[in-house]
């Protein structure tokens, strides 16, 4: 059995194993969610919330946007508080205020004497993390202190999510607008969905110590403090992380220099290609994602100016029109959808490209399937301003508003039109391809391992179809995610690991048996990792034990690959100067070499500082998850994003002669500035936290008391030179592409363009 | 944000009058001729993006903290319409001019433009270096 014959095995054997783990865990968090209650009473009877309340109370929190406005369990936006731990708190607080009135007859709580607030607090743990579910009439039931606590921050919450002019700068603090329920009623379930989500995080789950939520968030007043796992599976990852790397090191000194091809081209293979009218359509495919990237930069200015004026931008008051869960919506979405259409872009420029075949209508295909992607941004935007501007009504948010969950907010109907248009790429791509796939050549196991990447691509997005509109939260964290980290983590990866080293041989630099082991054995190394790894998201959401242990243990694992991205980033860059004419891809290369840098710094430092579960336990919904996500999203993503996008430029516009200055001013404006937005406002502010989150609890370092400091706001202001860098470089990146169509510069042969810019 | 506000408006300020002076040198060394060199040098233009980087967060943060009742009368407005003018001028001045006699105009305009905005910023006033000049 040769070599890759052993890896195609390990791979699907890898894959099997893990999805059929991941599968059972799904099982498992099913079975041992937080219950639903069908009856909230109190223990003379009344009824204090029923499981329409607290449904109705779900849909309405995420007709409003979800978890783009503040989060749940700690999931969603950064600042609007995390409305679990301010519900648990604000309750705690309310109780502890009332039993210090009547039995001490002082002001409130904070009054009385510590050992006095010891007791009181003890005595409140006792009650609090009581389960009182009763499984077979489907009932909690509460004591009447706890009724009137609840009713007291049920009343802060109607008058917040109003328009009472009282709270009025709370609202400006959270960057919520006026009157952001007008509903009454409405105000009222969405009190009721928050309080079971701050219940299911207080209390024990049945024979056990650790809450449904794993103790989360940290409150001492309720005795909520990491479990013993958190600990246990910390110390663990972080032996499996060593273990693996000291693996991996070994498999790279044993593995050696690999083979290179015995001459190299003189000129470039790919100069040579014809450009088919299919692959000339996916010209648009850039132009939009130019366009999508840039929109994307200035809701993400905006989302990022709410946290200083919360409802104003510059006097203007912006909130009334595009209110900050709008601009945070549609900023993290544009990520997604313009790094997925480069890529797509991408697949459909190089399928034919490979084969050499242009099938019959495909040029319609690569057009339909523009004018979908068009449609489904447009659309589903559209139905989202509906439903956060509450113009749309509960009854159709779910299929054509807001669903509220970060990353697939999207109504259900445009997710299956975007389902259905990733199915349609898919068969554009697999079509152009399917001459190369069914060549008996020693290109095939490439293209085959191409074709499979596509396929998972175009398949796996169907994890976000899993749920339903009143499927469980924790159900819906689990199907979510498989959608946030499989489909954008996992598979994007094995595509973009398999396409570059594709490229690689086709301009001749790499052997293709060569190329197919490296795949396959780095599409091995980070799916090991990388399918159960999905769990490390899923640590509080209601999920038992398991999940965390899985999580953690296979979340390190994640990282063992990026600790080595040198030997790759190393790779990358000497093949960029294999050849003189190589020079004509200088620039996509190293857009491929910064991709390796962030992989290390935005995924593996930034990723691994919130990964493990007692860091976690304290980080989640801080600002050091926003510093993981933007370094690895754009830093990773859409770098190479930016990357695929100038390759296939250089194909498309062969005699165009690419301008040094403009693309240096956007390599490096790019690069400086998302180090500047990370290490001058997101680490900062995400440290200072951290600290405040451990020394008085999460809902501190989530408050408009923490949040609203001058220090704070000054590091959010550091943020400026930074992202004003990068928007240097989106719009240095913006006139090279126009400049491609617009008035480009003399053509110069295609040979002596390499020559004239390695000169330069 | 408020009670920050003499620090910033020294930062502000200090880097107006940073990257003004900046210009003036950069300009006055490209005519002397054999100095050009000099004000076109990668840490000079570098310097220069980092100054009104600052500069120009600097501002933000003023445009936040104030009322917007003190821009009532159109000078900020003003001033934002001769900042692209003056960086217009510039440009012209020192790299895209192609004569010497362009540059050294660009570069005389690109200073009176300066000096009326920094008029209009000391007055609060869109007509403010009209007054000035009649006091």
């Amino acid at each position: 059995m040769n070599n890759a014959k052993r890896l195609w095995i390990g791979l699907t054997v890898l894959l099997a194993v893990s999805f059929g783990v991941l599968l059972w865990t799904g099982g498992e968090i099913h079975r041992k969610a937080p219950p639903m209650p069908e009856t909230v009473v109190t223990e003379d009877g009344t009824v204090v919330f029923t499981r329409a309340d607290i449904e109705q109370g779900r849909q309405v929190w995420q007709s409003i946007g979800g978890q783009q406005l503040g989060s749940i369990w700690g999931h969603g936006g950064y600042v609007a508080p995390d409305w679990t731990a301010d519900w648990l708190h604000r309750e705690a607080v309310a109780t502890l205020d009332a039993w210090a009135r009547e039995g001490y007859a002082v002001d409130d709580f904070a009054s009385l004497l510590p050992e006095e607030q010891a007791y009181l607090s003890r005595r409140l743990q006792d009650r609090i993390r009581l389960n009182t579910y009763d499984a077979d009439t489907g009932t909690i039931t509460i004591d009447a202190d706890r009724a009137a606590a609840m009713a007291e921050v049920a009343g802060h919450y109607d008058r917040l999510f109003g328009a009472d002019a009282e709270l009025g700068d709370l609202r400006e603090a959270y960057a919520m607008k006026n009157d952001t329920v007008p509903d009454a009623a409405h105000r009222a379930s969405l009190a009721a969905f928050y309080w079971w989500s701050a219940w299911a995080a207080v209390t024990e789950r049945p024979g056990k110590e650790i809450t449904y939520t794993n103790n989360w968030p940290a409150e001492s007043l309720v005795g909520n403090e990491p479990p013993a796992s958190a600990y246990l599976w910390t110390v663990f990852s972080v032996l499996f992380l060593i273990a693996g790397i000291a693996l991996l090191g070994w498999h790279h000194a044993r593995s050696g220099e690999e083979e290179r091809p015995d001459k190299l081209p003189e000129s470039d293979p790919l100069a040579m290609t014809v450009v088919t009218p299919s692959m000339r359509a996916t010209a648009k495919y850039f132009w939009i994602v130019i366009a999508l990237f840039l929109v994307q930069i200035l809701l993400g200015a905006m989302t990022a100016h709410y946290q200083v004026e919360g409802q104003e931008l510059y006097g203007f008051a912006i909130s009334d029109i595009l209110p900050y869960s709008l601009t945070r919506t549609w900023h993290t979405q544009l990520a997604v959808l313009w790094i997925a259409t480069a890529w797509l872009g991408t697949g459909l420029y190089i399928a034919p490209a490979i084969s050499g075949h242009e099938p019959k209508f495909q040029r319609l295909g690569v057009n339909l399937l523009w004018v979908c992607l068009l449609v489904i941004v447009v659309g589903a935007f559209a139905g989202q301003w509906l439903a956060v501007m509450q113009k749309l009504g509960l009854e159709h948010n779910f299929w054509f508003g807001h669903q509220g969950w970060e990353y697939v907010d999207l109504g259900r109907f445009w997710q299956w039109f975007l389902f259905i248009g990733l199915g349609l790429w898919l068969t554009l791509v697999g079509r152009a391809l399917w001459p190369a796939l069914r060549r008996r050549n020693e290109s095939r196991p490439i293209v085959v391992l191409l074709f499979l990447s596509t396929v998972a691509i175009g398949l796996f997005y169907g994890a976000g179809l899993m749920w339903g509109e009143h499927t469980h939260l924790s159900m819906v964290e689990y199907w979510r995610w498989w959608v946030v980290h499989l489909w954008v983590e996992g598979f994007f990866e094995v595509f973009a690991t398999a396409v570059i080293a594709f490229l690689f041989t086709r301009l001749g630099l790499l052997k293709v048996s060569t190329a197919t082991v490296a795949v396959l054995f780095a599409t091995i190394v980070f799916m090991a990792g990388g399918v159960l790894g999905t769990l490390h998201h899923l640590y509080f959401a209601g999920t038992p034990t398991a999940v965390l242990a899985l999580g953690a243990s296979f979340s390190a694992l994640e990282v063992v690959p990026l600790a080595y991205i040198g030997f790759e980033a190393w790779h990358t860059y000497k093949l960029g100067h294999a050849t003189p004419w190589m020079a004509r891809y200088r620039w996509p290369i190293l857009f491929f070499t910064a991709v390796a840098f962030w992989n290390l710094v935005g995924a593996g430092l930034f990723g691994f500082l919130i990964n493990p579960p007692l860091p976690l336990y304290f980080m989640q919904g801080l600002n050091l998850t926003p510093l993981h996500g933007h370094t690895a999203l754009f830093g990773v993503y859409g770098m190479l994003g930016v990357g695929l996008m100038l390759f296939c430029l250089r194909g498309m516009k062969p005699a165009a002669e690419w301008s040094e200055p403009v693309l240096r001013t956007c390599f490096w404006s790019l690069n400086i500035g998302l180090a500047g937005m990370a290490l001058m406002t997101l680490l900062p502010i995400g440290v200072l936290q951290l600290i405040a989150a451990i020394k008085h609890g999460y809902w501190y370092a989530r408050s408009a008391e923490f949040m609203q400091q001058p220090l704070i706001d000054l590091l959010v202001w550091m943020r400026v030179p930074g992202d004003v860098i990068f928007s240097v470089g989106a719009m240095a990146l913006a006139w090279f592409v126009a400049r491609l169509w617009i008035a480009p510069r003399k053509p110069a042969p295609v040979g002596a363009a390499g020559q004239e810019t390695a000169r330069s | 944000m408020i009670e920050f506000y003499p620090q910033i408006k020294m930062l502000h300020v200090t880097t107006v009058v940073a990257s003004g002076s900046l210009f003036l040198l950069r300009g006055l060394t490209l005519q002397a001729g054999e100095w050009g060199r000099w004000a076109m040098a990668a840490p000079v233009r570098y310097l220069s993006y980092s100054i009104d980087t600052v500069l120009l967060t600097a501002a933000f943060m003023l445009l936040t903290i104030l009322p917007t009742a003190v821009y009532a009368n159109g000078w900020l407005a003003t001033k934002l319409v001769l900042l692209v003018v003056y960086v217009g001028l510039g440009t012209f001045a020192l790299k895209r001019g192609r004569t010497k006699r362009v540059r050294l105009a660009c570069f005389v305009a690109a200073l009176a433009t300066y000096a009326t905005m920094f008029a209009i910023a000391r007055t609060h006033d869109p007509l403010g270096p009209v007054r000035l000049l009649l006091a």
